[in-house]
């Protein structure tokens, strides 16, 4: 009669009255199962019937919707006096391009850069988050920051988020030990390299990486190679685009940021090239003035009574 | 803190209208060692004075000016642990400012918020005033720099010079004689150095004194070798 129960509850059946439901998702929450204890720390109630609907959504071919990939080519290695970090600069919304000169390598510390794919929001705001607790572990221990300690506080940070937070990282930069790279995914998961590259366009950008890289290359070497990563990102891949920035930290403390070290895609030459018709402009005074009169208008709070509309 | 035993506020008023807590506090800062601070149109300088009762003290380790965020700084007199609890607290509040506004907190606005956390301290059930007061160095949000003193009532004032704890009548007639609007930051160093050596029990060297300094909009505690280098200069 449990069965019975179920047909009469759940409103789709009622239409179709016939049919019983394939599913009835109450019976798979916490509730109905056997044994269910109080649930602690995260909860899985939902993990058996998410399952049971990607499993009928694929035998009855519908298509489940998919995320958003992260259009991006971001890299970042590591050379004989410190480390070189690269990005593209386009923003995506879908298939439209938002932000032509987006700035995607961002602060931490005076030592350390990260470069961040994904979200747009998401990456500004975790790295701007951390870089807060660095500058306030700073003045607490009165020493510089360490590439080690940023990873650990951001794959904390996005573990804890369980991949919602859809920033993916490539944190470089140096300190005490060393210049370091590291490479950080939204689940919270790091992998510590020579050279790594992350986003949409990662795939190219890395092919000329695996080419190109060798250890202890001098610095105009190392910011060729990015430059040549990041612009095979910005040329093969859809999701990057526009200008390349480049990021030199240097173990003796210096950092060198430049926005659009390469610029291939400048618009304005071709804005420029095109011939305006001399008829879209004109200039001031073409017109003749016949006369002129100016006459005060006295704003008035008064209104005239309005008359009601008949109906 | 409502339904806990001490859900009254310790802190209340006499026949005569004091907070007598609050003045009670004040003389935990009259008995604290002296600090002082002088501003001028190009910075601003405070100094404390860092001697201990015993010279086994590892003072290199113990310090009293404290930066808050990179362009201001706090010093003390009074009841050290108080101290820090304050300044840890003004560092995540300006941390917090800065994550919201894109900027870092004026001067101003931290010495409000401080001041704001000292008088809850006077007017909540079960705690104590602060047995401290503060002199703030920084600069506001139009870059002046500007010195600000905050008692343990949660009062705060702004100085052109000024000085607390310990013989702080004599510091600060001594500052009132030397004070000039148009000092100079350099000036104002010597000047603060001078006064602090006046009340000085002893010897005062590089080790058992501190400076802070606000040049340029920054916030640095100077080293003890940047300290011998101003005493060098003075004598």
């Amino acid at each position: 009669e449990k069965q019975a129960e179920k047909i009469v509850t759940n409103p789709k059946s009622t239409a179709a009255a016939t049919h019983k439901p394939i599913i009835d998702m109450s019976e798979l929450t916490a509730e109905h199962i056997p044994d269910a204890r109080e649930p602690s720390g995260f909860s899985f109630d939902h993990f058996h019937r998410n399952k049971v609907i990607a499993d009928a959504a694929k035998s009855s071919g519908a298509a489940l919707p998919s995320a958003t990939k992260t259009g991006t080519t971001i890299v970042g290695l590591v050379y004989k006096d410190g480390v070189v970090l690269g990005a593209d600069t386009r923003a995506t919304s879908g298939a439209e391009v938002a932000e032509k000169n987006c700035e995607k390598i961002h602060f931490i510390a005076p030592n350390i850069y990260c470069c961040g794919a994904g979200t747009a929001a998401d990456t500004e705001k975790t790295t701007e988050l951390i870089s807060s607790q660095l500058e306030l572990l700073r003045m607490d221990t009165r020493s510089p920051s360490r590439v080690v300690t940023a990873c650990t506080l951001l794959k904390r940070m996005l573990f804890r988020y369980q991949g919602y937070v859809s920033a993916a990282l490539v944190l470089g930069g140096c300190d005490i030990n060393g210049p370091h790279i590291y490479q950080i995914y939204p689940h919270g998961s790091t992998g510590k390299l020579p050279y790594t590259t992350m986003g949409s366009g990662s795939l190219a950008a890395m092919s000329v990486f695996e080419h190109g890289y060798h250890d202890n290359m001098a610095e105009a070497e190392a910011v060729d190679l990015v430059k040549r990563a990041i612009l095979a990102g910005i040329f093969n891949d859809l999701g990057s685009g526009s200008n390349c920035d480049t990021c030199v930290i240097r173990m003796d403390g210096s950092v060198t940021m430049t926005r659009a070290a390469v610029a291939p895609n400048e618009t304005q030459p071709l804005r420029d090239g095109i011939r305006h018709s001399s008829k879209l402009t004109i200039a001031p005074g073409t017109t003749p003035v016949v006369s002129s009169k100016f006459e005060r208008f006295e704003a008035s709070d008064e209104r005239e009574d309005p008359t009601a509309m008949e109906t | 803190m409502g339904d806990s035993a001490y859900s009254f506020s310790l802190t209340t008023f006499s026949r005569q209208g004091k907070l007598l807590q609050i003045e009670y506090a004040l003389n935990a800062v009259a008995n604290g060692r002296t600090s002082l601070g002088i501003c001028t149109k190009d910075g601003v300088v405070i100094a404390t004075d860092k001697k201990f009762s015993s010279p086994l003290v590892d003072s290199e380790h113990v310090h009293k000016v404290e930066a808050v965020t990179p362009s201001t700084g706090f010093v003390y007199s009074g009841v050290g642990p108080d101290y820090r609890v304050l300044v840890r607290n003004a560092r995540k509040s300006s941390q917090a400012y800065l994550r919201h506004y894109g900027e870092l907190q004026p001067v101003s606005q931290l010495v409000k918020s401080t001041a704001s956390v000292m008088q809850r301290y006077t007017q909540s059930g079960g705690v104590r005033p602060f047995g401290i007061s503060l002199l703030v160095a920084g600069v506001d949000g139009d870059g002046t720099p500007r010195l600000y003193q905050v008692d343990p009532s949660g009062a705060y004032f702004g100085w052109k010079a000024t000085a607390i704890g310990k013989n702080y009548i004599n510091a600060k007639n001594f500052l009132e004689k030397r004070y000039q609007d148009d000092m100079e930051l350099e000036d104002a160093i010597h000047t603060a150095l001078l006064t602090l050596r006046e009340g000085f029990e002893g010897e005062m060297n590089a080790k058992n004194i501190e400076v802070g300094v606000v040049r340029n909009g920054k916030f640095s505690s100077l080293t003890p070798s940047q300290i011998q280098d101003y005493l060098d200069e003075a004598n």
